[in-house]
């Protein structure tokens, strides 16, 4: 024994090198061990998941891309080529340019075009990290672009306030990306530059606006002199269709239902009882009642309450109804953020002198819309999907265009194909707009997380 | 302004008073809103009598006694063309009950499958499930509805080659609807029903006895399997003393089409799959989001307190986590009926299209009529969150 202690003092205890892990348990077969065949039942499941997705995926590609026909002139000659074992997209093709302008006709197109890339560009400054001022940059192309926008597509003639609004818009959007210009090269605004250049610098703050909304005048004035004589042919609204009047509708819907959803969840958490009754009535009743029955108000009874002379056109009256009723669940969105905000912070902006109105402004929503945005992209989606409803009251857009396509003679009775291309489109437009919704959540949330 | 005049007559100091204290503040505010809103509600209302009085119309429910000229396709109340305006209403309310009756049940036990799946440890299980959820989430309901009835119900064959669903002879599917065998209940099948709700009654008291009991002494009592065996026991004994008192009619191919048994139109069948398959997504995700809710620490404590994972289920996880998933699911629900007004799309005469569409075309009283169709969703809806917030007050956590 004391032989064997004395070797052991001097050897020091050396563990031999861990073995690898068996094999089985990692990397990809252990991957698939563990999530797909961890029991005989999950082995079960996955089988049979294998195999409803090859069912699936099998058909579908043969019926949309294998057997499928892309060019034909009428529905006859596909069914003559592959019956219905393949799609007809020729029908789709066909109509393509239906599906995205309605009836508008092939001259005048480049106005809706550049009616949308007005817009795209005016809301571009939110996703540009430098720019400052996004707010009055959103506010404007919110509130002035319908405007310059509005009359692109409709034409016809312009009053004095419509060319005056047109001017105002055509003006706002150039000094937006004047201002996003100057940001993104020197980190400067606009403000700053015209101030500087016109050697208003050295003056006191509140006299150095002048040359900035002088400028603005001026330039307006120019724009309204310049757009005197420029006038469009007048489009009626009964051609207007396809993605272009889903996207109108429910682009209104957006812009009107975020500030009337805000000032009726205002009102509903008032402490002023008549106003109170009011916001609670109005939220309460167009949320308990679908859509149809709004829209079929709309159609039906704007007419009635409005006096004789004037009588909407039928897209007015269903983006009333659209309005009224996405405004009505924007509210129950907003009331949801409002309620999420502790009560400390309003104790501490009335503790601090702040008015009603400016602890909301200042305290209050910007908390509250960061945590809202998610749940107000949600809503979007639901908007842009519940659009699709006009068509029951035989506004065309997007759903009503694809449905036609089946009346047309040559194309009767086609219904899958063209549905299948909506389905696809909408799924596309609502999938992106949820997925940015969940990154939002992400890096909007990423200072509430706890550490 | 009216507040500040009001302060001019007075002396100057008190009127800064007034115009900064809040309270007159607010009764200012509150009043011109007041104004606004009446001075609107009276501008439509002069405006609307003197249009209807232009279009010689009166307005009022009388026109609800008159007859309604039209047939409608589907009823579960017996209606024919000639019966009044009132009968027309109430045909439409029916079908559209059952109608979002039946889809819910539907799609609360499919959304709970799908939830259930999208937990699964199964990768590829869960993968598929949460595709599921986001292909028909992100696809609007009425274009589902348009698919379903124009790509699948509408080219079903004919008749005489109908689909047979199950391959037993009893349930047909073709292009003129779905066809099933309807019960025609006998002379003393009252007798089994009467049963059927006393045993139910025995269930529910022997559910409370055992669980009384098991409070008291610690016993526990198979509760569940003895009320099912009540439930299903004593009607049948019931049923089979009796004679068996309950035939089934069996629809037969008479002609050109099926004779016998019930039937719901193509239409009904398309707006059915639509509403069931749509809203389990939604019923999917709050299943998900109930369970997740419940924390994993729950779990472990039940664990080591020595339970098994299946009781762990029902006893720790389940009732925890209903009380995430029952509110928005109600909500769901209320969505499923004023979503079933979708129906309109494809001709299923729900309330919407016999009353909203047809019958207002046809009388022209639209304010009576849009005032009775907000008014039968309103009720609806108000009554299903009356009886949420009875629940949510229920299962509220009991905070000392």
């Amino acid at each position: 024994m004391a032989n064997l202690d004395a070797s052991s003092s001097d050897v020091t205890f050396k563990p031999k090198p861990s073995l690898p892990p068996p094999p089985n348990t990692v990397g990809a077969i252990g991957w698939i061990r563990k999530n797909l065949f961890s029991s005989p039942l999950n082995a079960f499941l996955t089988i049979l998941s294998l195999y409803v997705i090859w069912v699936l995926v099998s058909n579908v590609f043969e019926w949309a891309i294998l057997n499928a026909v892309w060019e034909a002139e009428t529905r006859r000659e596909c069914l003559d080529k592959v019956g219905l074992a393949g799609a007809c997209w020729a029908g789709v093709t066909h109509w393509m340019k239906n599906f995205i302008y309605g009836r508008y006709p092939d001259a005048e197109v480049w106005r809706i075009n550049l009616g949308f890339g007005i817009l795209i560009l005016w809301m571009a400054p939110f996703w540009f990290p430098r720019v400052t001022g996004k707010i009055a940059i959103g506010a404007s192309a919110i509130l002035i672009s319908p405007f310059l926008l509005g009359y692109l597509f409709a034409g016809g003639e312009k009053g004095l306030f419509l060319q005056l609004m047109i001017s105002i818009a055509i003006t706002a959007f150039i000094f937006s990306w004047l201002h996003v210009l100057v940001c993104l090269s020197s980190g400067s605004t606009l403000r700053n530059v015209i101030v500087s250049a016109t050697g208003f610098a050295a003056k006191p703050d509140n006299v150095q606006k002048y040359p900035v909304i002088a400028l603005f005048v001026v330039l307006a004035v120019v724009v309204f002199a310049l757009q005197g004589g420029w006038q469009l042919e007048e489009q009626n609204t009964n051609l207007w269709g396809g993605l272009f009047v889903t996207l109108v509708i429910s682009g209104i819907g957006i812009a009107v239902s975020l500030p009337a959803g805000i000032v009726l969840a205002l009102g509903r958490r008032s402490k002023m009882p008549i106003i109170r009754v009011f916001c609670v009535a109005f939220i309460e009743l167009f949320r308990s009642v679908p859509l149809i029955t709004v829209l079929f108000m709309a159609v039906t009874m704007v007419p009635l309450f409005l006096p004789e002379a004037i009588n909407p056109v039928k897209i007015v009256q269903a983006i009333i109804a659209v309005c009224i009723f996405s405004s009505a669940y924007m509210a129950e969105t907003v009331r949801g953020g409002l309620q999420a905000i502790p009560k400390g912070q309003y104790e501490a902006a009335q503790a601090l002198g702040l008015s009603y109105w400016k602890m909301m402004t200042l305290i209050v929503m910007p908390q509250a819309l960061k945590l809202m945005i998610p749940n107000i992209v949600g809503s979007f989606i639901g908007l842009l999907k519940d659009t699709t409803l006009v068509s029951i009251v035989g506004l065309y857009d997007l759903l009503l265009m694809l449905k036609a396509v089946s009346q047309n003679p040559q194309w009767n009775g086609i219904h899958t194909e063209p549905l299948f291309f909506g389905a696809v489109l909408y799924f596309v437009l609502c999938f992106i707009m949820s997925k940015y919704s969940q990154h939002l959540e992400r890096t909007l949330g990423a200072g509430q997380v706890r550490k | 302004m009216a507040v500040v005049d009001r302060g001019a007559s007075g002396q100057g100091s008190s009127l800064s008073e007034i115009v900064n204290d809040e309270r007159y503040r607010s009764v200012f505010y509150q009043i011109l809103v007041f104004a606004v809103v009446m001075w609107a509600g009276w501008y439509l209302f002069t405006n609307t009598a003197h249009n209807l009085e232009a279009r010689g119309m009166s307005a009022g429910f009388g026109f609800l006694n008159s007859t309604a000229g039209f047939s409608i396709s589907f009823s579960i109340i017996p209606y024919e063309a000639g019966d009044s305006y009132l009968w027309v209403y109430l045909v439409g309310i029916t079908n559209t009950l059952l109608l979002s009756f039946i889809s819910i049940i539907a799609a609360t036990i499919l959304g709970f499958f799908i939830g259930v799946l999208r937990l699964s440890k199964n990768w590829l299980v869960a993968q598929l499930a949460s595709w599921y959820v986001e292909i028909l989430r992100n696809t609007p309901l009425l274009l589902q509805i348009l698919f379903w009835y124009l790509a699948v119900f509408a080219i079903l064959p004919r008749p005489k080659q109908s689909f047979d669903v199950l391959g037993l002879g009893l349930f047909e599917l073709n292009n003129r609807g779905f066809y099933f065998p309807a019960p025609v209940p006998g002379e003393f099948f009252g007798a089994t029903m009467l049963t059927l709700l006393a045993a139910v009654i025995a269930a529910y008291a022997v559910a409370v006895w055992a669980k009384k009991r098991q409070n008291a002494t610690g016993e526990r009592f198979p509760a569940f399997w003895t009320g099912i065996g009540i439930i299903i026991g004593a009607p049948l004994l019931v049923f089979l003393a009796t004679g068996s008192p309950l035939e089934w009619d069996i629809p037969e191919l008479k002609g050109f089409n099926f004779q016998g048994g019930g039937s719901v139109p193509p239409a009904f069948c398309a707006v059915f799959i639509a509403l069931v398959i749509y809203h389990a997504c939604y019923i999917a995700e709050m299943v998900r989001a109930g369970i997740l809710s419940v924390s994993h620490g729950q779990t472990e404590a039940s664990y080591s307190l020595g339970l098994k994972p299946g009781l762990t289920l029902r006893l720790v996880i389940i009732p925890q986590a209903m009380r995430a998933i029952v509110p928005p699911l109600i909500s769901n629900w209320m969505n499923v009926v004023k979503n079933s007004s979708l129906a309109i799309a494809v001709g299923f005469p729900d309330l919407v299209a016999v009353f909203m569409q047809t019958s207002l075309n046809q009388s022209g009283h639209a304010i009576e009529i849009v005032a009775m169709v907000m008014l039968f969703y309103m009720t609806v809806s108000l009554s299903i969150s009356g009886a949420l917030n009875y629940y949510n007050k229920l299962v509220q956590l009991k905070e000392r």
